[in-house]
């Protein structure tokens, strides 16, 4: 028995340490190539869906020997692995969008039901599957659980707020807005599918990326919400309708006017949203202006420069 | 504690947990035997 948990500690180790060491090259490496377009899929929480592999080649095991009491704490043990992994990737990444933004309501804590679900399927594996007693089993659970709290951390709890000028509370209002803008963007992207126009489907791609940058320099910076009012109330809404009734219309009516109609709008669309984003740059370039200059008043006056 | 050795130490029980209960369902099912590795163990 200490000849096995030697043996366990040696190639654990080693292999945990390897681990965070290649973890931190890919983190340099993302930060050195973060101008690359595209998203790549998160690597978050992927451990926890490949560690518990073995237990599906156990439960596969058990099947082919007819071991009916394996197969089903296998089993079990598999979906709870699964289910418990899922949870705490989607806690995973909903904790990087609320670091993301800057204001935010708590995310559901979804990291800690994961932990709490893995704990439960490391538990029944080592009981059902592997064969522990029940107090082994125990055991087993609570450590996943203190090695996911450990390594993944809780959920945050606090909602990041913001209030304006007035000192109102204007958190919900903000999230709504811009929830609402990203259901418009998704509903033309819908439509785009359903337009078969090469051309027009390539000026609406660049009009929900457009949109999208823009939503996201709003959400770095929601006072900018004020001044992209019109955007969002008027530009966006229109953009939208007018996708979806085209993306209906022109099945059934086909017409090179409508056509002709549709682009002179798109064209509009594209001028305005490049527009809006060149004003929220600039807006920060021009705060940015306004803190340098009275940082160098104060230092002057300080006689420091 | 500092935030690396807090997770080398949670990844290290996750390992110890989650990858020997796994490893050890395996083994228990493909060994000839139908007895899981608990009883196989030598008693003292």
């Amino acid at each position: 028995m200490g000849r096995l948990l030697v043996l366990a500690g040696v190639i654990l180790i080693p292999l945990t340490a390897l681990i965070l060491l290649i973890k931190r090259r890919i983190r340099i490496m993302a930060e050195r190539y973060q101008q690359t377009p595209g998203r790549f899929p998160s690597p978050k929480g992927v451990l926890m869906f490949l560690l518990p592999l073995p237990v599906l080649f156990a439960a596969v095991a058990a099947l082919a020997r007819g071991h009916l009491g394996g197969l089903i704490g296998n089993a079990a043990g598999y979906g709870l692995f699964l289910a418990g992994a899922l949870l705490l990737r989607r806690g995973l990444l909903s904790e990087v969008e609320y670091d993301r933004r800057r204001v935010a309501k708590a995310p559901w804590p979804l990291k800690t039901l994961g932990g709490g679900v893995i704990a439960l399927a490391t538990g029944v594996t080592a009981w059902l599957g592997a064969g522990q007693p029940l107090v082994m089993a125990v055991a087993f659970g609570l450590a996943a659980l203190l090695g996911c709290s450990l390594t993944y951390g809780f959920d945050p709890h606090a909602a990041k707020r913001l209030t304006d000028r007035e000192g109102v509370d204007v958190t919900d209002r903000v999230l709504e807005a811009l929830t609402q803008a990203e259901s418009s963007i998704s509903a033309i992207e819908r439509s785009t599918r359903d337009i078969r126009n090469a051309e027009l489907n390539n000026r609406l791609r660049r009009i929900v990326a457009l949109a999208r940058r823009i939503l996201t320099l709003l959400e770095e910076d929601p006072r900018d919400l004020r001044r992209a009012r019109k955007f969002l109330n008027v530009y966006l809404d229109g953009a939208k309708q007018v996708t979806e009734g085209y993306a209906k219309t022109h099945v059934r009516a086909a017409t090179p006017e409508l056509e002709d109609n549709f682009r002179r709008v798109l064209v509009t669309i594209e001028e305005v949203f490049q527009e809006q984003q060149q004003k929220l740059l600039e807006t920060d370039v021009t705060d940015l202006d306004v803190q340098i200059e009275v940082l160098t008043t104060q230092l002057k006056r300080e006689g420091v420069i | 504690m500092p935030n690396s050795l807090r997770k080398f130490i949670g990844l290290l029980l996750i390992f110890a947990a989650v990858g020997v209960a796994s490893c050890q369902a395996l083994v228990a099912s493909c060994s000839t035997a139908v007895a899981p590795l608990a009883t196989l163990a030598p008693r003292d």
